[in-house]
């Protein structure tokens, strides 16, 4: 017994020692952890740059050259709550993740839907809204359809936006049409508009905005959306710590109810039209 | 030099007239069966708007000017030193500074510019930006500085993108001038520097005293027209978003859907940059050609 006991004690002594340089490895690997990340960079910085792309009325620039948008009110709070300035880093919408992964911003805060595909490359938050993909058709190319089936024939050209979820949903819910894909949703519109397309597929509420603004070319053919997807904001993987300050924020704010007071601002009203004309 | 008289003859109305009559049905055309919404009105605060004091203060598309306008200049700068260096080493008489050289025009001439942006923005600028941290020491540097280089190169946010451009173009236009700078410096006849041999100038005295005078006259007004070509490349970083004309242009674009009127504006701007400047490079040609 009062061997097994030296025995114990020798042991207990052993793993203590063992563990000692173990643990102050580990506590060195997670200070230098916490030091590395995004958030701590920025909070060191003064300031943080957030990637983005135009997306109306998510993003774009106003009369006076100055971001303006829902996206760009999200990024704007979270600086202030911050205490740190905040930068916009425009980026091609088609190269925004690399662009993340590079570090040539911080935080991507642009709209993103969640999907498993981009999930494998960057951490997402948890969403902060969700948006869906709708249709607007040309009344000249496409007349009277009714719904998205209607569109599912190789005679129908269904613009989109290049790298969008909404051009993924166009293929996946309008498999048999002819699909082509445009840098910006402008230049979408004017392939709708010049009638050398049936439809444009895209983030809402733009399709619904686009057919009240035209009445006498384009028409909404069924309303509301036909995909919901729920809209993070994407930091670098491994970056714990930044994307705990950020859901931490993120819950917070949501209790406010500011996301829904701002995403009805934006989203449902069109009195943001006067700081972009 | 003498110049032919020009005559008006009957021929050049005729020609004169079908251009008036080819360009104005185009623009009917454009104009009704396009059934485009023509919104012109909403285009002139985009060069400038009143700030909150009510003063003029340039927007998007003249800071856009601007940025082209510097970036060319810049760029104009950077490959002139990388010409001229790479144009030295191509003639060189040892092989391995001829090599570099060739390795270097032929591996850019044959590179479309576009995949050159990316390749220089995404590994080249990433790597060499991030280990000399230069946005981060700008950060730092005192307001003074930092608002000068921001006045000269770009804001600190923008500064990575900016060089990435930079070098970009100017590892591109670099190719091209190295070629003058090559074309120059073998231009010049073989018995002037036989001549600075035979007074007994080293080969580097000859080639600075002699061959580079001579050769400099003949590559100025290439290099001008180079110019001109420089600011019509940097159209491409607008991939990269870097806040020149074009991208400006693409941003107004996106949020107002002002499709034509903004590409309009913007092949009035480029021409108008682009016009004046081989005017200059025009007279700079004239004059150099009376000074010879």
């Amino acid at each position: 017994m009062k061997r097994l006991c030296t025995i114990l004690a020798a042991l207990f002594l052993l793993s203590a020692w063992l563990a000692a340089p173990a643990a102050a490895a580990e506590s060195k690997a997670q200070a230098e952890l916490v030091d590395n990340s995004a958030m701590a960079q920025v909070l060191r910085r003064g300031v943080l740059r957030v990637g983005m792309d135009t997306f109306v009325p998510w993003a774009m620039p106003d009369k006076n050259g100055e971001w303006t948008g829902f996206e760009i009110e999200v990024a704007r709070r979270l600086a202030e709550d911050l205490k740190v300035k905040v930068e916009f880093v425009p980026t091609a919408w088609s190269g925004i993740i690399p662009a993340l992964l590079t570090g040539k911003f911080d935080i991507l805060i642009g709209g993103m839907s969640i999907r498993p595909d981009r999930s494998q490359k960057v951490n997402f938050t948890i969403p902060y809204y969700t948006t869906g993909t709708a249709l607007v058709a040309s009344a000249k190319v496409a007349p009277d359809r009714k719904s998205l089936a209607d569109f599912d024939t190789p005679d129908m050209v269904i613009v989109s936006r290049t790298g969008t979820t909404a051009a993924a949903a166009a293929r996946k819910h309008v498999p048999h049409a002819e699909h082509k894909h445009f840098d910006s949703e402008a230049l979408c519109t004017q392939e709708l508009l010049a009638g050398r397309a049936a439809a444009f597929v895209g983030n809402a509420p733009l399709p619904a905005q686009l057919a009240v603004e035209n009445p006498n070319k384009l028409y909404s053919p069924f309303l509301g959306e036909f995909t919901r997807e729920p809209i993070a904001m994407a930091v670098r993987k491994g970056d714990v710590d930044t994307l705990n300050v950020l859901n931490s924020w993120i819950t917070v704010v949501e209790a406010e109810g500011w996301f829904a007071e701002r995403k009805h601002y934006w989203f449902e009203t069109k009195d943001w039209e006067k700081l972009i004309k | 030099m003498l110049r032919a008289r020009v005559r008006f003859t009957l021929l050049d109305a005729a020609i004169l007239a079908g251009v008036a009559v080819g360009v104005a049905a185009l623009a009917v055309a454009a104009s009704t069966r396009l059934d485009y919404d023509w919104r012109w009105g909403i285009l002139p605060q985009f060069f400038l708007r009143r700030d909150a004091s009510g003063g003029l203060v340039p927007n998007l598309l003249l800071t856009g000017v601007v940025s082209t306008v510097r970036l060319a200049l810049w760029t104009t700068l950077l490959a002139t030193l990388a010409g001229a260096v790479m144009g030295l080493a191509r003639t060189s008489r040892r092989l391995l500074p001829r090599l570099v050289a060739g390795a270097y025009v032929e591996s850019v001439r044959n590179l479309p510019p576009l995949v050159l942006v990316f390749l220089v923005y995404y590994f080249l600028s990433d790597q060499v930006l991030t280990a000399l941290a230069v946005e981060e020491r700008v950060r730092q540097m005192p307001e003074l500085a930092r608002s000068a280089i921001g006045l000269l190169l770009a804001p600190p946010g923008r500064l990575s993108g900016f060089l990435a451009a930079l070098l970009t173009l100017a590892l591109y236009e670099g190719a091209y001038i190295t070629e003058m700078v090559r074309a120059g410096i073998q231009s010049v006849e073989r018995g002037q520097r036989d001549a600075a041999k035979a007074l007994g100038l080293t080969r580097w005295q000859a080639t600075r005293h002699v061959i580079l005078p001579q050769a400099v006259r003949r590559i100025l007004p290439a290099l001008a027209g180079q110019l001109i070509s420089t600011v019509k490349d940097s159209a491409i970083v607008a991939v990269i978003s870097v806040p020149e004309l074009t991208f400006q242009a693409l941003q107004i674009m996106a949020s107002t859907g002002l499709t034509f009127e903004i590409w309009i504006t913007v092949m009035a701007l480029y021409f108008g940059l682009c016009f004046f400047a081989s005017l200059g490079a025009r007279r700079l040609e004239t004059r150099l050609a009376r000074a010879g």
